[in-house]
């Protein structure tokens, strides 16, 4: 990056954070700057978009999204679309590389398969394989959960987690699903339809060093200027009038 | 809220101008304000409501440096402009984002400033993008003055005159802001905890108070420093002259991408503008009232069209047709047979004949301000929840996708991509500077860095896909195989469902003009008197001729 410290001439705050202080960022910064970021570690644009959906999410339910983004990015970047996606059967839905899975491509996915046969329904398991970063998969889930009114459950090695309209289970299984990687299981039941919880709480803060890798990846989205670009920027006329 | 087709009447529906018609460049670039404008919303809302407006701190010295809070208070709530006020030099003055310095910075807060969220806000307002807000605040934003007009009013003023009338209709206001962010950026509070609130619901409500607030900002700040400078001879600005003048605001690129990433906000925008203007060709007769309503409102558009200013050779020759038509619509209306059927439809089928999209979409304008009883309700469609919208519908069959693509992208399919000049820009983000700029593929580096800005491309790519995948499979299916498609199948499943989301030309045209994205989204705001830079570029006026904290209760046009 070229800017300088404290640089007020560019469009963004975010880097002036030092390590130290704690980074809040509201949901519009922290889905725009993941939404750049994944873009940048070579997600498409549609799939950055999702990136920054499931990030903006857990910052609005208490829990360091971009951090968690990106530490995904980190181990994914470079990495094939074939080396992180899954492949869709009705009981398992793996990546075929046996590659661990890209947690937002996975998500995304269940979301666009959530009223197909290939998709979770009551009573089916679905065997996922390991999952990269799978607090990240939350999002998708839970939103699966409130439209189709569904209880999941993931379910790991050591433990489990049930996804359903009482967001209780959020902080509790962040320690569960904060975690690099786990090999999962999505196991679906009926639920009553709901609505997101009401109660609001506090949007999470992220840190420096979480917004400095963030932006970095970012900054490969974006073009380095030229004589040309600079002066097709703006007015030719004065502004000191 | 998506205000869809389920509200419409059929009898209205039958007087909706299409797609095709309205969402196209060369008619966007030549928008109007009208009464749906969101500053005229917000006028309204000020003036029927009981909001108590004033300004409890005014801490500013005789060089004009301090600060000020502007309240703004209900019942139920509370909002404060905090306004830093500052010495100049004058080399530092700038409208680009690239600027370091202001004459004047501001933030919107929630509810009543502390002395110690007056602290830090001071420690943070006045570098803008260098600085951070919080959830406490709305917007951050700042201004320059007008040189020429400022001085010249605090001269005068000072001295115990008013000022000179041709240089007040000249430039229009007395400060223009450069920048107004608020939706979270820089930490700013975000407009999903807000948009709840009845008085934020419509779109830019946070905005457009900020920009108000700021107007009787400037007028004070020149009454404070001519107080100074003249001392018992200064006068205070004369209130009629005080009334004209509104916010300059200096618009560039960055504003361009905004409509096109938010196909549904555009919808619902559009859509309300023109089920406003369907409700008023459907009426079967037209009332005495609307017709002398009408008569003044176009009085103004002309005295408007007059003082509009402008060096830009496109908009001295769109000006000049506006002029034109205006004139002529006067003539016409001097013998229009009001006793026929359907009077307004018929208006409005004789400006469709008659006059340029200039004279057009000012007669639209000019036709939905006589009734706001009858169209004022649809502001409330105006927001949009786009996060309902964001959901794939993986479940689709490809053979309804590309229905969709053929149907409601035919204007998309039918460019040429092979050819240079309809591919011939790329839009792009500046690395030294993140603001969003538009490169010439042909000659620049960076191509490969594209935004995705250009739906038509996107769509025309899809559907090359889409012919050649299997029909019977589903959108989720055509997702795994094809994840570099899945931006444009998002904006297609919008796209049906919202008949107005997309701009329909190809904005990596060669004589694309960046001005139309442009003043398609500030006539929107409520902007007035139009004047490019360049092709990428526009000034613009805000609230010129509404009224002031001090005296919109006491009725007005609004």
């Amino acid at each position: 990056m070229s800017s300088e410290p404290q640089d007020q001439t560019r469009g963004d705050s975010t880097p002036f954070f030092s390590d130290t202080k704690p980074a809040p960022l509201s949901c519009n910064e922290a889905a725009s700057l993941c939404m750049k970021a994944a873009r940048g570690a070579g997600m498409s644009w549609g799939m950055a978009e999702e990136a920054g959906f499931a990030a903006a999410w857990l910052v609005s339910h208490g829990i360091d999204g971009p951090s968690h983004l990106r530490a995904h990015l980190e181990r994914a970047d470079g990495r094939d679309w074939a080396d992180l996606c899954p492949t869709v059967t009705p009981y398992g839905w793996q990546n075929t590389n046996g590659q661990p899975a890209c947690p937002i491509i996975l998500g995304a996915t269940m979301c666009d398969y959530a009223d197909l046969p290939e998709g979770p329904h009551s009573g089916t398991t679905i065997a996922l394989g390991p999952v990269s970063a799978p607090i990240l998969l939350v999002p998708f889930l839970a939103e699966v959960a409130r439209s189709n009114g569904l209880a999941f459950t993931l379910s790991w090695p050591e433990g489990a987690v049930r996804i359903d309209a009482d967001e209780t289970w959020l902080q509790a299984s962040l320690q569960s699903l904060g975690v690099p990687q786990l090999v999962l299981a999505l196991s679906t039941n009926a639920a009553p339809p709901h609505e997101p919880s009401a109660v609001s709480m506090p949007n999470a803060q992220t840190t420096a060093a979480t917004i400095v890798v963030l932006n970095t990846f970012a900054m490969r989205t974006t073009v380095p200027a030229t004589e040309a670009s600079r002066a097709g920027a703006g007015s030719t006329l004065s502004d000191n009038d | 809220m998506s205000l869809n087709t389920s509200i419409l009447s059929t009898e209205t529906l039958d007087y909706m101008r299409p797609a095709t018609e309205v969402m196209r460049l060369a008619r966007m670039g030549c928008g109007h304000p009208t009464r749906l404008s969101f500053l005229r919303v917000l006028l309204r809302r000020l003036a029927s409501s009981d909001w108590k407006i004033d300004r409890p701190v005014w801490n500013v010295d005789a060089n004009g440096v301090g600060h000020g809070v502007y309240r703004v208070k209900s019942a139920e709530r509370t909002y404060s402009l905090v306004a830093f006020a500052h010495d100049l030099p004058p080399e530092m003055r700038s409208d680009r984002v690239i600027a370091t310095a202001w004459d004047a910075t501001f933030t919107l807060f929630d509810g009543e400033p502390t002395a110690e969220d007056i602290a830090r806000l001071a420690d943070n307002v006045p570098y803008q993008e260098a600085g951070r807000i919080s959830a406490k605040e709305l917007t951050l934003a700042r201004a320059n003055r007008s040189v020429r007009l400022f001085e010249h009013v605090v001269n005068a003023l000072a001295q115990g005159c008013q000022p000179d009338p041709a240089e007040i209709a000249a430039v229009g206001y007395l400060m223009r802001t450069t920048a107004v962010y608020g939706s979270g950026k820089f930490g700013a509070s975000d407009r999903a905890d807000i948009a709840q609130r009845p008085e934020l619901a419509a779109p830019f409500q946070v905005e457009m108070l900020t920009v108000w607030l700021i107007r009787a900002f400037t007028v004070d700040i020149v009454e404070h420093i001519a107080t100074a400078r003249g001392g018992e001879t200064a006068v205070k600005l004369d209130r009629d002259i005080r009334r004209s003048l509104g916010v300059g605001n200096s618009t560039g690129l960055g504003m361009a991408p905004f409509i096109v990433r938010h196909p549904v906000l555009l919808n619902n925008w559009i859509m309300a503008r023109e089920e406003a203007l369907a409700r008023v060709r459907a009426q079967p007769t037209a009332r005495s009232q609307a017709l002398s309503d009408l008569s003044a409102a176009l009085d103004a558009a002309i005295t408007n069209a007059r003082v509009w200013h402008s060096e830009h050779p496109i908009q001295v020759c769109k000006l000049d047709e506006l002029r034109h038509d205006l004139a002529l619509l006067s003539t016409t209306l001097n013998t229009w047979d009001w006793k026929g059927e359907h009077p307004w439809d018929a208006l409005w089928s004789w400006g469709v004949q008659t006059l340029t999209f200039e004279g057009q979409e000012a007669l639209l304008s000019l036709m939905l301000e006589p009734h706001g009883a009858l169209v004022d309700d649809l502001a409330d469609h105006m927001g949009a929840n786009e996060a309902a919208s964001f959901r794939i519908n993986g479940a689709m069959p490809v053979a309804e996708l590309l229905r969709i693509l053929e149907s409601d992208y035919a204007w998309a399919l039918a460019i040429d991509f092979t050819s240079p000049e309809n591919v011939a820009r790329f839009w792009y983000v500046s690395e030294e500077k993140l603001e969003p700029r538009l490169g010439e593929r042909a000659t620049e580096d960076g191509a490969t860095l594209e935004q995705p800005l250009c739906i038509a491309r996107l769509v025309a790519e899809l559907h090359e896909t889409v012919r050649n995948f299997d029909a019977t499979q589903s959108v989720a299916a055509l997702m795994l195989a094809h994840p570099e498609h899945r931006f444009a199948v998002r904006r297609a499943q919008i796209t049906a469902h919202h008949p107005y989301a997309e701009v329909q030309d190809n904005l990596i045209a060669a004589d694309m003009l960046p001005i139309d994205l442009l003043r398609c989204k500030l006539a929107f705001f409520g902007a007035s008197q139009f004047d490019p830079r360049s092709d990428r570029w526009v000034r613009i006026n805000l609230f010129a001729g509404a009224p002031f904290p001090d005296d919109i209760k006491a009725g007005g046009a609004v």
